[in-house]
């Protein structure tokens, strides 16, 4: 009975009918840093490259897509994709698929996020202690042991906060992708249909407030598991820091 | 005058280069980079309520006093726990939801607002919102949202002042309250600037989101300029042009994102005159 009336209650009531839309946020993220992390390290390793074509194009894609917003990009994008619909994608027989949100959102994403993430790995890979590098050449190690063996593992370990950090941004990012590209009947994300209750009874502070502890709650539990990651790749140093809370570094 | 230019622009370009110029000078595209205003305004003043909040949120991160020292950390974490575009469009919304109970009270009658199903309760409580008003609140919401990030950057930079410096003034004989406010607060920039340019930075692409509030700044001018234009007695003038348009929109951030890397730059070298930071340091 009281369990009952609980769940009657119009903040249950809105808890249940966000549940839906938060998949639509999760999706989004989910797909997107598959693709996203190993496009990230390729561009890192771009930019540190020898070569100067490859090591100018890394640069130029990573200052791009860091310098301009995300919103502009979802935009432009799904736009060069309609212009595109013409020539290309319809007589392929592909447009449902290419011109989907559900494509192209994460699509957007992969490449907004790489860029960030590139970023932060090309940092960490500066920072990998030389030492580590001098000795593995001394034993006679080939470049691509070394990568292997020691620049990715303290890559990895060094940029991990930030990247948690990145990945708790690209979550939040993920609800410009309904702005932008058009809604598919129920395809909606948590922003869409909070804003979809708000118009019915202009309650304010519960749909978008429910909204909120949403992201907030999927955000800490994206921290936890990227802590238990963490975890996982200090577990050779004695004394490391190894809580990673709620409290990450707020630059991005 | 003007129109022997004309002619003789024209005339040099070849007549393609003048259409060009033309359509990209018509008025509806000078409405366009007029609008540039808007995310300009936003941008500035954004990050002066940003500054504002953000050393706010680091006086109470640093209270000793417990219920300010909550307080501070719960508004940089939740804000921080919660997408940017929430906010802008959820704080106009109350804001304005707040002013017209307000308004209610005043201006209806007991009874209509008993009766009321509707919102506002009656329609002399209706607070009709223009550019403006959306501008200052998206500016106040951009504020609290990046004053979050700014709070937790100065109340890093803040404890980044050499204790030896502190320690030195108070020896001369400074009290705590001048000891504060003339030697943390004044060495604080140096070490919180780098921290500002990168807030600055997400602020600055946070202005693309003024056309949620129904603000005609360069978004939506882009939108409406790019649709395929289609006139009765022309014809199709162009098709769908949006991603051009968008694309200088692409284009034009990276500039801006530049224009402020050069600034900061500068204004970092201002601010470390006559302090040695060692080499790698912060």
């Amino acid at each position: 009975m009281m369990f009952e009336s609980l769940l009657q209650s119009p903040f249950m009531q809105d808890v249940i009918t966000l549940g839906k839309p938060a998949l639509f946020n999760l999706y989004f993220a989910l797909a997107s840093i598959p693709l996203g992390f190993p496009f990230a390290v390729l561009l890192a390793v771009g930019k540190a490259s020898n070569n100067r074509l490859i090591s100018l194009l890394s640069r130029v894609y990573i200052y791009a897509f860091r310098g301009s917003p995300l919103f502009i990009q979802l935009f432009m994008c799904y736009s060069m994709m309609l212009a595109l619909n013409q020539p290309l994608w319809k007589p392929w027989g592909i447009d449902h698929i290419v011109l989907h949100p559900l494509f192209l959102g994460p699509t957007v994403l992969i490449l907004n996020t790489s860029a960030y993430a590139a970023e932060i790995f090309y940092g960490a890979m500066a920072a990998v202690p030389r030492g580590e590098i001098e000795a593995a050449l001394s034993v006679g190690m080939k470049p691509r042991q070394i990568f292997r063996s020691v620049t990715w593992p303290n890559m990895l370990r060094l940029a991990w906060p930030a990247y948690t950090n990145e990945m708790v941004f690209l979550f939040h990012a993920t609800t410009l992708i309904y702005f932008t590209l058009p809604v598919i009947n129920e395809q909606k994300d948590l922003m869409n249909k909070a804003g979809e209750l708000f118009e019915r009874d202009y309650n304010v502070f519960l749909h978008f407030g429910v909204a909120a502890l949403y992201f907030l709650s999927i955000s800490i539990l994206i921290f936890w598991v990227a802590g238990m990651i963490q975890r996982h790749l200090n577990k050779h140093i004695t004394g490391a820091k190894t809580r990673l809370w709620f409290k990450p570094k707020y630059l991005r | 005058m003007l129109e022997s230019i004309i002619t003789f622009l024209t005339q040099w370009l070849g007549e393609d280069t003048g259409a060009t110029l033309a359509y990209i000078s018509n008025g509806k595209h000078l409405a366009w980079y007029a609008s540039v205003r808007f995310t300009l305004i936003t941008a500035v003043a954004g990050a002066g309520c940003a500054v504002l909040f953000g050393l706010l949120g680091a006086a109470m991160k640093r209270s000793s006093f417990l219920p300010f020292k909550l307080a501070g950390d719960f508004y940089t974490t939740i804000v921080r726990g919660i997408p940017d575009v929430l906010f802008i469009i959820f704080f106009p919304l109350a804001f304005e939801q707040a002013v017209e109970f307000l308004m209610s009270r005043v201006k209806c009658s007991p009874e209509a607002i008993a009766a009321a199903t509707q919102w506002p309760p009656c329609d002399a409580a209706q607070w009709y919102l223009g550019t403006g008003h959306y501008l200052t609140m998206a500016c106040i919401s951009l504020g609290i949202v990046y004053g979050a990030f700014a709070a937790n950057v100065i109340h890093g930079a803040m404890q980044a002042v050499p204790r030896g410096q502190l320690e030195a003034a108070a020896a001369y004989g400074f009290t705590p309250r001048q000891v504060f406010w003339r030697f943390q607060v004044r060495q604080m920039w140096i070490y919180a600037l780098p921290g500002l340019s990168n807030v600055w930075m997400l602020l600055l692409k946070a202005t693309s989101f003024l056309s949620l509030l129904q603000i005609p700044d360069i978004v939506l001018w882009a939108d409406r300029l790019g649709s395929a234009n289609y006139f009765p007695i022309k014809g199709l003038v162009h098709p769908d042009w949006r991603w051009k348009y968008y694309l200088v929109l692409f284009v034009f951030f990276i500039l801006l994102t530049l224009l402020s890397e050069c600034f900061f730059a500068i204004l970092q070298a201002r601010a470390s005159r006559g302090i040695a930071i060692p080499e790698g340091g912060e």
